[in-house]
């Protein structure tokens, strides 16, 4: 009885670690497998297994343009995102700066704020100034979104690069800005390496505020949505397992590589 | 010979902290130069200055007769071993060494050889390819002074470089250091707070204190004739005995010392008769015998302590007076314990007064 009652909490806990894991995972394999029955409709048993859904989403074009598309959005947010990121955690980390602490505030502040509001107030500010919905208006409202995640993965970086690195750099020769490029930047590299990764998943991921910014052209998950809109069907499970299988590797290979660089 | 390094009354102010007071220090090519002094006495902040890091609140550095205090770091032809070594962690041990040459426009073969040359200049030829990372402090060390001594400064600056080691090491590495020195022919200025290193390394110390020069002097100088109690005091021990002169006399004070008369040599100044005086002794110059010693001066105590110390023991003498003098004798002379009573004295020449 004693013994039970000692064993109990870690019982416990590993039990519920276990229905958590289950908990997580059964959706997604739910999801995996649909993708292959054999049928029009979604429900167990599968019966019959095929990949033809598959074949049906590559060679769908609606599906391909709006990946495409998806990923350049990513790619064009990750560029943005990573400049004005690394150039706040930079103006943040320099010793006397004024109004240093609004500067990161206002930074991060996207970061908390609710994504539909953000989405609300940037189309409310982009009817505002002019600049018509569509892909320029999203990739704003992404990149706004992501800087927060780039300047604290930066500035985390920074916080723990010796001060004489720099000053080493310039005292072999190096100007400022080659001193940056060649000393600062390849010393970022983990973080600026995690940062756009991040940039990358959130952005392919959104859908509120591409809701509420894009134009005709629909996004991946903006055309996955439009699909459920109109019944659910293999198909669908199958382009969602292709979008899971590459986030997954991606964020599996990320953190592979920040592994092996911290060792 | 003109100076290399000439600092022209630099003042360096940090609001109303005065760091560097009016300072004018001129250096002499080819010389292991030392800047010694306790953390806040403005060593540091001579170097930072001269490495381009600071700018001096007035006056004017010379390099090599020309002024550099307007230059940034990267223009000036003088590179410094930081303390915490500052290798570069992405690049390897021969990128690092490299990273000054390239800079300088030098092409990669060359690169290639210059490389080499100072890594087997400290025997490290096979560790080109290793991280920083992967190196011992020691490694380190020597690869940092490498990266600076390879783009050819005119000047090598160290800052604290040896703190970071244990002390075998770092003995082994001043040794290292001062025939590097020699080998190149270069001029290194070299700040510690550490009185051993300036010793065992230097041609010149520059003490320091206050943001002031308080004596400069090659070693034998200054620890045989310390000019003010600071010094003195700084660098290795010195028992102070304040008094008045009574007479001068062929370069030597006769000084009434607690109704005692000893004797100093007057290290330069001119005392005149009743003027108050501070004598230095070092507890090395001092011997201690158990009968009074004829004609030779000396004064009567008793051994309050005795520490056993290796290379020497240390004896506190308390006289007669009360007073105490700190003497050093040989660690065989089992003779003197706690409780005898002895005779302590000096060569006249040994004492030496200070500048009040």
């Amino acid at each position: 009885m004693r013994t039970y009652f000692n064993d109990l909490p870690k019982t416990a806990l590993g039990a519920s670690y276990w229905l958590f894991a289950v908990y997580l995972a059964l959706p997604l394999t739910l999801m995996v497998a649909m993708s292959f029955k054999d049928a029009n409709f979604i429900a167990f048993p599968i019966g019959n297994w095929t990949l033809s859904w598959y074949g049906k989403v590559v060679q769908d074009k609606q599906f391909l343009e709006a990946s495409l598309y998806s990923i350049g959005i990513a790619l064009a947010t990750t560029v943005s995102a990573t400049i004005i990121g690394v150039w706040i955690a930079l103006l943040v980390s320099a010793e006397n700066i004024w109004g240093k602490a609004v500067i990161f505030a206002l930074a991060c502040l996207p970061a908390v704020v609710p994504g539909l509001i953000n989405a609300i107030s940037m189309r409310i500010f982009i009817r505002a100034v002019d600049i018509p919905t569509g892909t320029f208006a999203i990739v704003l409202a992404h990149t706004v979104h992501a800087v927060p995640f780039v300047v604290i993965m930066v500035l985390t970086r920074l916080r723990s690069m010796p001060a004489n690195l720099v000053d080493a750099a310039r005292d072999l020769g190096a100007d400022p800005f080659v001193a940056f490029l060649r000393v600062t930047i390849p010393y970022l590299m983990p973080a600026l390496f995690g940062g756009m990764i991040f940039c990358v998943l959130t952005s392919i991921d959104d859908f509120v505020r591409t809701f509420f910014l894009g134009g005709y052209q629909p996004t991946l998950p903006m055309l996955i949505f439009a699909k459920v809109q109109g019944g659910m069907s293999p198909e669908i499970n199958a382009m969602a397992t292709i979008v899971l299988v590459v986030t997954t590797a991606i964020g599996i290979y990320a953190e592979h590589h920040t592994r092996r660089s911290r060792s | 010979m003109q100076p290399v390094v000439h600092f022209k009354n630099i003042n360096k102010s940090y609001g109303a902290l005065t760091a560097v007071d009016d300072l004018d220090l001129s250096i002499a090519p080819g010389q292991f130069v030392t800047l010694l002094g306790p953390s806040g006495c403005g060593k540091s902040t001579t170097l930072r200055m001269l490495g381009g890091f600071d700018s001096p609140t007035s006056g004017e550095i010379y390099l090599e007769g020309k002024p550099i205090s307007h230059l940034p770091p990267n223009k000036r032809n003088v590179n410094i071993v930081f303390q915490d070594y500052a290798l570069f962690p992405h690049l390897t041990v021969g990128r690092n060494i490299a990273f000054g040459l390239e800079l300088k426009g030098m092409e990669s073969a060359a690169i290639h050889r210059r490389v080499t040359e100072l890594l087997s200049l400290v025997a490290l030829e096979d560790h080109a390819d290793r991280m920083p990372a992967q190196l011992s402090g020691g490694q380190r060390q020597r690869v940092a002074l490498m990266r600076a001594l390879a783009p050819d400064p005119n000047v090598l600056l160290l800052d604290e470089p040896l703190s970071a080691l244990d002390a075998k090491l770092r003995q082994q590495m001043q040794i290292e250091l001062k025939s590097i020195q020699q080998k190149t022919g270069k001029t290194f200025i070299f700040v510690t707070h550490d009185q051993e290193e300036a010793l065992t390394m230097s041609d010149v110390i520059v003490v320091m204190n206050k943001g002031r020069i308080e004596q400069m002097g090659g070693p034998d100088e200054l620890y045989a004739r310390p000019r003010n109690r600071f010094v003195a005091n700084f660098i290795g021990q010195s028992n102070f005995l304040e008094g008045t002169v009574a007479a001068v006399s062929d370069g030597i004070a006769a000084i009434n010392w607690r109704g005692n008369l000893v004797h100093a040599d007057v290290n330069g100044a001119a005392p005149a008769a009743g003027n108050n005086v501070t004598l230095a002794l070092r507890p090395e110059a001092l011997y201690c015998v158990s009968r009074r010693p004829e004609g030779r001066p000396s004064l009567n105590g008793r051994i309050t302590e005795r520490v056993f110390k290796g290379a020497h023991t240390a004896l506190t003498v308390t006289l007669d007076d009360g007073s105490t003098l700190a003497v050093q004798i040989d660690p065989v002379a089992l003779s003197h314990i706690e409780g005898d009573d002895v005779w302590v004295g000096w060569r006249e020449r040994d004492a030496v007064l200070l500048a009040n």
